[in-house]
Formats: structure tokens, sequence, C-alpha cells
């Protein structure tokens, strides 16, 4: 390890992107509001319900963001594997009687005072261990035997988890992050073929048999989605003219036609498209841009650290955001077959602001090592 | 060691720039979809936020002359069910409510409430007090709407007129159907902008386009007129057991129809039920299509729709005719021998020989002979000049649909000499009731032809006369000298001659009868007659033109001077009377009302005997028969014998009749190509068809009697 004398002195965190994080909740928390009033209304009659739980999750949030912005990010090694055991516990958790079922899916936990959703740790969790073992195993990465086997159980382990709680994007999402980590930390370009090969057979696999066919033919509409408009094809379609219908420069903040009911949940998995319509392609592409700016800096964050543990943190935390708000965005404009993914700090959903910027937090701490210049 | 961290470094990098290629290419696409395809994407979403609802025009009222309302619309309720928001548990409970209330069938409405569907009609139009019951009960997922029914406050009165509407108040049949755009108005249009299930969004709310009502129609028929038709109508058609009465009466000045019944008629409130309890019952059993058939069938405006051969009633045409082209005269002698033998095809025979006879007096006998003279005197050419100068062979025009041209022949060249004999007095030409009642009110016309009126003009709510229509003169016919001659032969035929029974004193009725034979399977049927008699009064200044056709009489009597008349009669004096016409009686009226004479048995005597006895009382008598020779026997009379009658007063005698041998051509028109051959066929007649779908017309024309050899041609048409 290289300790330079400047990491032990608190350097100021990384500005921008602290300001690109709360620019991109403060955003969040209106569209969250705009797109979510009809449905408050209609079936809570309290028209704020969804804006008052996503003010106060952006509250903890806040509070998680400042907490990990102090806690010096070398720490989480010592803890690694408790943090990633304990996440996957969490995981396992909703199967337990304090798990309850939601739209469909057995996906949160209850405790009582609150209740989350454990696969959105599991996600942080699996990073800080990934990135332990990634810093721990060196050069030895690249051997077959010592990194690309281990690796993989690691990945397998906390997608696996993720996977039963029948939540494929999610585990999708956080395997191709996990991959790109194990890529980033010396992954054996040999591994390619293999990845490749595992991942095609797993696609060969889940698009046989009746179910299958059934996946087929939902992928499929995503090419042409107004052939099965009130089918499988519904979604994509409104979001489609959520998006037309805004044009270059929106309806006006509130104005959305779509969010009534047009696009079921809209302030979750479709708020891009909520946003695209009130605020046109100029506001998504704003809110597209901030999130470069982010993404930018948690790279360049990655890039300047010296310390492997706090480079592979870093750039497995934004690959996370990364990845999580492209696919949000391909859906959205019907580039890739239609599937629940929320736009991270943006759509509704206490669990997933409040990890996503704690996790912020942990790349601002880490900021504090870079080395870089911090204008 | 060192190797590895700049190996991440440039990882990292890598990654990074994939990430921007990314991104990139995904907001290249979104600003294609938000700004390329934007406003075809726009068109789509704006479509399926935007509903519209139509909001109903009213429907114009239906107006008499003197603005009775014939037609109108009324608020009505229906009740509607949503079976999606009715529980398993409750549709039997509603169904028993629903049923309780409304009186209907249980299980029905139970099954419509169980079905899987959006919406179900449990029942059309009920009644006020239901509707309150109903709203009073507050069933979940039932839901009672308010709308409008067409409803004719006179049941079935000038039905063949008014016409109905369907459920959806379109017109189908009558002014209803001919004035349905009128009278419709166009609808509004309620846009609204709704979420996905389709409740209005709060904001960019709603757009109302109003709707502008019908115009309402206002019609010649006078309903006080249109009563008298009514019910002398029906009373003809049970006393004589018909298969059908039609009564037109028009005003012969405007051509306006005052009048128009066909009896058995139906009620247009109900027009898919009979009247008829019998008939009812039978159609019960009727599958659909057929039920259809007889429907169709059912709304036949007899008078516009249906065509026969006149008989007699013709001979007026005949007459106006040769007046006109001065080829006879009134007091013109013509000699009947009761046979007339020189014509190719087949003797002409009176029922008796009429002997030497002014043309006045051939017309109170109704002599064929005389006319057919007539007819010759005047020859084809002119004779089909005239035909179609009164109208005949051509639609009146009338406002309502389906109306018949009839059939004569279409040229000079096709008429044979038979032909002409034969239309002389009313055979071999086919016509509609309102093509004769048009044609003879010219005579009260100065010999203008009118086009029927039936609609005089079309006034907005607030009673503005938007469009009016004026009487229409088609053409001039004959003069007025003619047509003033016409009317003295008619007064004639009513004072003097057959048309006695619609003699009414202290009013000059001027009038023609016609008994026809009708044409059943190519023959001339024994048992079955058109009976009709049409008229003008008062002679000298007619205001009333009425043409009565009874078809089918089956009560034993059919001479149209019997049965025709005295219904013609009862309307015109009900409606001279309603319309303040002062009666003037002759010196001779008010003597004859007094004298009684009683009639003698003429039953077993010959004709000529009994015509003498009768003429010598004082009497006189009719009788119509195509063929009758001067020896045929006396089978039946009319008053009964040792009835007391005044003077003058008519005696109808029914003759013993000759077994019909020849084969005659048969009558084709409106057959199919099938039936056609099939029925030549059978009579074992050569002939040659021409074009496709139903016969139009056919040469020689029917009735005809045939040569051996001769080809019969017929020209087929698709209907439109």
């Amino acid at each position: 390890m290289s300790k330079k004398k400047s990491s032990n002195i608190r350097r100021e965190v990384d500005f921008t992107l602290l300001m690109a994080t709360i620019v991109l909740v403060f955003i969040g928390i209106i569209m969250v509001f705009s797109a979510s009033w009809p449905e408050a209304l209609q079936k809570y009659n309290d028209g704020y319900r969804f804006l008052k739980r996503q003010l106060f999750a952006a509250g903890i949030g806040l509070l998680g963001l400042f907490i990990c912005m102090n806690i010096n990010y070398k720490r989480y090694r010592r803890y690694a594997l408790l943090i990633f055991v304990f996440s996957l516990f969490l995981g396992l958790m909703v199967f337990s009687p304090l798990g309850y079922e939601a739209k469909g899916a057995r996906r949160w936990i209850d405790l009582g005072f609150i209740s989350f959703m454990p696969s959105d740790t599991i996600k942080i969790g699996a990073i800080i261990y990934l990135a332990n073992f990634l810093d721990n195993k060196k050069k030895a990465i690249s051997s077959f035997f010592q990194g690309t086997v281990p690796a993989f159980i690691i990945i397998a382990l906390a997608c696996g988890v993720i996977f039963i709680q029948n939540d494929l994007s999610t585990a999708v999402t956080l395997a191709a992050t996990l991959l790109i980590m194990f890529f980033i930390g010396g992954m054996n370009l040999l591994n390619i073929p293999l990845i490749l090969g595992a991942g095609g057979a797993f696609l060969f696999a889940a698009t046989r048999g009746e179910k299958g066919a059934f996946r087929l033919e939902r992928i499929a509409v995503f090419r042409d989605p107004f052939q099965d408009k009130l089918g499988f094809g519904w979604q994509a379609v409104q979001s489609l003219y959520a998006l037309g219908s805004g044009g270059l420069f929106g309806l006006g903040l509130g104005k959305s036609k779509q969010k009534f009911f047009y696009i079921p949940e809209s302030y979750n998995d479709f708020i891009l498209s909520i946003i695209g319509e009130e605020l046109g392609f100029l506001g998504i592409f704003i809110v597209c841009f901030i999130f470069v700016i982010l993404i930018w800096r948690g790279i360049q964050i990655a890039i300047h650290t010296e310390d492997s543990f706090g480079r592979y943190l870093a750039a497995g935390i934004t690959i996370l955001i990364a990845i999580q708000s492209i696919i949000h965005l391909a859906v959205v404009t019907s580039s890739m077959p239609t599937t629940g993914i929320t736009l991270p700090f943006v759509s509704y959903g206490g669990t997933s602001l409040m990890v996503y910027m704690s996790a912020v937090g942990i790349l601002l701490n880490i900021s504090r090592h870079a080395n870089f210049d911090r204008s | 060691m060192k190797k590895t961290k700049f190996s991440a470094k440039k990882r990292i990098s890598f990654v990074f720039v994939i990430i921007l290629m990314t991104v990139f290419s995904l907001v290249i696409r979104l600003g294609y979809l938000q700004i390329v395809r934007g406003e075809e994407l726009k068109k789509g979403a704006i479509e399926q936020w935007t509903k519209g609802i139509e909001i109903k025009s009213k429907r114009g009222i239906i107006y008499d002359r003197k603005g009775q309302k014939l037609a109108l619309s009324i608020s009505a309720s229906t009740v509607w069910a949503n079976p999606g928001d009715i529980k398993n548990k409750e549709a039997k409970k509603t169904a028993e409510e629903i049923a309780r209330v409304l009186e209907i069938d249980q299980n029905e409405i139970y099954e419509k409430l169980t079905k899987d569907t959006r919406t179900e009609r449990i029942k059309q139009w009920i009644t006020r007090e239901e509707a309150l019951e109903l709203r009073e009960l507050n069933l979940p997922g039932i839901q009672i709407v308010d709308d409008n029914r067409r409803y004719y406050p006179y049941e079935n009165f000038a039905s063949y007129i008014l016409g109905f509407t369907d459920i959806d108040n379109i017109g189908l049949y009558g002014i209803e159907k001919t004035y349905n755009d009128y009278l419709a108005g166009t609808s509004g249009k309620w846009i609204k902008t709704t979420d996905a299930p389709g409740r209005q969004l709060p904001f960019d709310g709603e757009k109302i386009y109003d709707p502008a009502d019908g115009l309402s129609v206002v019609l010649t028929l006078d309903e006080t007129i249109q009563h008298f038709a009514e019910e002398a109508a029906e009373q003809a058609y049970l006393e004589n057991n018909a298969k059908n009465v039609s009564v037109i009466v028009m005003e012969p000045k405007t051509g306006d129809i005052l009048a128009m019944v066909n009896k058995p008629d139906y009620n247009p409130n109900d027009p898919r039920t009979p009247l008829d309890d019998e008939k009812k019952k039978q159609w019960e059993a009727l599958p659909i299509e057929e039920l259809q058939e007889e429907w169709f069938d059912y709304w036949r405006n007899f008078a516009i729709n249906d065509i026969y051969e006149p008989g007699s009633t013709f001979k007026l045409i005949t007459a106006a005719a040769a007046l006109e082209e001065n080829k006879i005269r009134p007091e013109t002698n013509f000699y009947c021998s009761g046979t007339l033998g020189d014509i190719a095809g087949g003797p002409i025979k009176c029922p008796r020989a009429h002997h030497d006879q002014t043309f006045v007096e051939a017309m109170n006998n109704s002599c064929n002979i005389a006319l057919v003279n007539a007819g010759r005197g005047l020859g084809k050419s002119l004779f089909h000049k005239y035909l179609r100068a009164f109208g005949f062979g051509e639609r009146t025009n009338i406002a309502l649909n389906g109306e018949q041209r009839g059939i004569i022949p279409n040229s000079v060249e096709n008429i044979k000499d038979i032909n002409l004999a034969t239309m002389s007095y009313g055979y071999t030409v086919a016509i509609t009731p309102i093509q004769l009642i048009t044609a003879v009110s010219s005579f009260g016309n100065g010999g203008n032809l009118m086009e029927p009126r039936l609609v005089k003009e079309l006034v907005n709510e607030d009673g503005i006369v938007k469009e009016k229509f004026d009487p229409l003169v088609k053409r001039k016919v004959v003069s007025e000298k003619t047509a003033s001659e016409m009317l003295m032969i008619m007064e004639n035929v009513v004072s003097e001659g057959t048309g006695s029974n619609a003699y009414l004193p202290g009013f000059r009725v001027g009038g023609k009868t016609g008994t026809a034979q009708k044409i059943v399977d190519g023959r001339y049927s024994k048992g079955k007659y058109i009976a009709s008699f049409v008229a003008l009064a008062p002679a000298d200044d007619p205001e009333l033109a009425i043409l009565v056709v009874i078809d089918e009489p089956g009560g034993g009597q059919y001479y149209g001077g019997t049965i025709a008349a005295p219904v013609a009669r009862t309307i015109l004096e009900d409606s001279l009377k309603y319309l303040e016409v002062e009666p003037q009686f002759t010196e001779e009226e008010k003597e004859d009302i007094n004298e009684i004479i009683t009639v003698p048995d003429l039953r077993n005597m010959k004709i000529g005997e009994a015509g003498k006895l009768l003429s010598d009382l004082g009497l006189r008598y009719t009788t119509e028969y195509v063929q009758v020779t001067d020896d045929s026997i006396v089978v039946n009379q009319y008053p009964e014998p040792y009835t007391e009658l005044g003077k003058r007063s008519i005696i109808d005698i029914y003759l013993k009749q000759n077994e019909e041998t020849e084969a005659k051509i048969p009558y084709l028109v409106g057959k199919t190509k099938e039936e056609a051959i099939e029925t030549l066929e059978t009579m074992n007649l050569s002939y040659e068809l021409i074009g496709e779908g139903e016969v139009v017309n056919q040469n020689p024309l029917p009735g005809e009697v045939i040569n051996e050899g001769t080809k019969i041609m017929v020209e087929f048409e698709v209907r439109e």
C-alpha cells in the first residue's frame, strides 16, 4: 500500500458530485410529486402522500450521505465480509414472516416502524465485498481458480438472492455492475468468451418452454410496441406517447396527462417519461447531463484514488448508478424490453433513495482521499 | 503492482467511454422520439385522451296542416346494467327487484347481469313510475338513463304517411324516412379529456359543440279528414272482409294530400306487432327471416307501393283524351250491341247491349264498347300520349319512399289493337292509386296536373318557417273546357248511372266506379276483384277528390259502385260538412227523398228483362262483368227483394258467369326470372327473356288473349 501523507489530512469533498446529487434528488422530489398526484389522490385520498414519503426518505438519505461522507471508507474493508453476509441475510429475510408481498412480488421487509427493499442494500454490500476481494487478490485475480471462480461465486450469490425474489432486472443490473468491477480489477480477458458463453446459455435457457415463449413475446414487442398496443406493448406505447407529446419544451410542469393512469406507477419505473412529457426533451437532456456529470466525477474519483480498494469501491458505486440510469433511459425510450427499473435519486422509493445517497456519501468520502483538483 | 494500477485506470476510462457513448446514443434516440416523431406520437396520445360524447339533437315534430301533433319526441327512460359492477351474490337479488318493478322475466335479467360485458340494456323506454321506483331502489350497477322516444299519440293513424323510426330515432318508413335529415337535425359533441379509465381530467377539461335540433314537418294532411277516412276505411275493411282497403283524399286545386289510409295498418309506436290477434299468434311461431318478410309486407303502403289494374275508373282517362282531341263530344252517339267482334285478339263485350246512347249515357252505363270506340277514335299514338300526360308509367314524386311507376306500354309500337281496346276501359295497364287520383284531380283543377303534395313547410322550434313547398303544377293535360265536361260526365255517373251510391243530396258529387277482376296466375280470376270508386265534389267547383280502393272483397259483394262508392260518400259527407261547404238541394232532390219504391225479386230473370223492369219502376242498376250477354241470368241482387228504397236508387245485380277458357297473357311484372319462366312454362307459352333481375316490362301486355305462336318478350332489370 502506498499511503501518501495527504490521505490522512481531511480534504474537501468533491463539491460537484455533491451538488449534482442534491440537484437530482431535488428534481426527483418535484417530479415524484407531480407524477404521483393523480394516483395519490385516487387511491389514498391524499395528493401529497408520495411527496411526504419521498421528502422523508430524502431527509434520511441526506443524513446517511453526511454520515458516510465522514466515515473513512477504509473501515469497510475490515467489515466487508460481515456487511456482505448481513446484506444477503436481509435479502433472504423477505421469505421470513417479516417479509411481505406487494405488487405481485415478495421483495419487502417490514420491521414494524419501517419497511424496506433489501435488494438495494445487497447491491452496496456486494460492491464493498467485491472491491475488497479484488484488492486482496491483486495479481492473482487473473488466474482462473484464484480469481475467476471466487469472483463468480460472489457475483452468483449476490445476484442469486435477488433473482429468487423474482427480480430479474435488478439481478442483471447488479451482475453487470459486478462483472465490470471484476473487469476493472484485473480480470483475465480470456474470461470474456466464458462470460458471453454463460450469458448466452442463460438466455437460451430462459427462452425455452412455455414460459420462455411468453418471455420472447414480451421481449419482441419493444421493437414495435404499437403492434400490441393494448397488451404487452401498453407501457412502452404510453411512454412514447408521453415523450412525443412533451416534444422539445414539454407541456409544462404538472401538465402531464399520461400520469393519469395511462402509465401505471409513472413515479417509479417511468419517471423519465413524465419528465419528458412535462419538461420536454430539454428537461430530460438536463437530467441526463447531470447524471453524466455525476458519473464523470465518480470515474474521476476512482481514477485518482491511489488506494485500490477505494478505487474499486468508487468505480463500483459509479458504475451501478450509470448502468441503472442507462437501463431506465433505454426502457423509457423503448430501446430495450420493458422492465421495472427505477431511476436512481429521481424515482420514488425510500430504500433506493437512502441507499444511493449513502453510497454517494461513500464516494464523497473516497474523494477526500483522491488526488485531484477540486474546483 | 504498478502494472495492475495502470491497467485499472485504463480499464476505468474504457468503461467510462462506453458509458458516455451509450448515454449519447440514447439521448439521440430520445431526441428522435421527442422532436422528429413528436407530432405523430402526440396525435396518438391526444386520440386516447379525448373522448367524444354525442349530444343528441331533438327530433322535429310532425304536424298536420292545422298544427296537430302527429309524431313527437317524449323523454323516456332506459334501464342499463354494468355487469362488472354487480357482485355475483347480489345479481340474483338485483334481478328479482328489477323483474318485480318492470314485470319482465327474472331469469332473462339475471342472465344479462352475469354476462361478461361492459353494459347491457335491460329494458328500453320504461314508464315514468317504473323509472321513479327503480331510482329509489338505487341498485348498484343499474342505471336509468333518460333519452328521447318517438311517440305517435294517435297510434294506428296515418301510419303509412308518418312511418316510424328505429330505436335510435332514425326514420325507417314514411315521412320519418323521407324527411329524416330535416327531422333529425345535427347532433352535437361533447369532447372531454379523460384519464385512462375515462374520468374527466382536472385541467384542459372539455369542449362542447351544441347540437342543432331537427326541423318540424308540417304536412298537408288534415287530421280530421284523416280520421273520417280512417273510420270509413276500417268499416269497409271489416264489412267486406277485404284483403286491403285504401283511401286517398286530395285537394284538386293544390294536389295536397288531405288523407291517406290503408287498412289493415300498424301502430307506428310498435310497428313490429300486428294489431290483429290472429296474425300476432301466427307471427310468434315464425323464424326471423320469414318474420322480416311479413314485416316488409305489413309496412307496404298500398296507395303508392302497389300497382293494380284499375278497370272502369280508367274510362275517365280515355274520355278526357277523346274529348280534348275533339274525337267525340258528350252528346256523340254510340251504339252498343253487347259485343264488338272486329278486333284481333278477341271480342269485347258489355254486360248487356246498351243500344243507342250518348257518350254521357255510355259513361253512366260504364259501357265498354263505347269507350273502346272512343279509344279507337283517338288512335294508339294519341292514346299513349295522354297516358303519359296524365302521369301513368311515371312516379308522381310524392314524398314517400318506394313509389311504383306502374306499367304502360313503353312505346306506341308495342300497342296492339287489342291493347288499345282493353286499355280504353282500364285493363292491361297497371297503375298506383296515387297516380289515378292525381290524374282525376286535374279535372277539378282546370286540366292542370299537380304533383301530390304531402309536406307544406318545415318550421323550427319557434314556429318560424324555414322552407316552404308550394303547390306544383306539373303540366296542363287537358283544357278547362274538357275538364268541366269531365266534371259534368262524372256528376252524371253519380246522379244517373253506376255511381249512384255516392249520391249525396245537396252536394254535387261526380265520380266513376270500377270493378276489376284480378289476374291470378295469368288468368282473370273469378273470385278476386278490386272494387274502386273515384270522385270529385262538389262537381261545379271541386274541393275534394277521393279514391277508394277495396282489394279482394270477400263479403259476396264486389262492385265498386256497391261497396266503394258508399265509403266515398261517407267520407265526402263528413269532410264537406267539416269544410263548411254549403249544401244546395235541387227541386228534384227534394221530391225524390219522399218517393218510396219496393225492390222487385229479380233472381233467375234474364238481365235484359230485369233491366227493363227496374227502369220502369224508376230504379237503376249496375252490373260489371267483362263478358256478359243479354241472356245472362241474375243470380243475386242487392238490396234484397222487397226492400223499400227512394226513387232512382241503385240495385246491384250479380250474374251467373260463363267459365273462362282462353289463356291470357300472364301478369309477370315484379317476378324473378325463375318465377316468370315457371309461369310461362306451365301455360305452355313461348317466350324470350331480355336482361337480368326482376320483370319490368312485357310485350304483349298482361290480360291479352294470345294467338298461338306469339312470342312473349319479357324484359328484366335489377331493381335499385
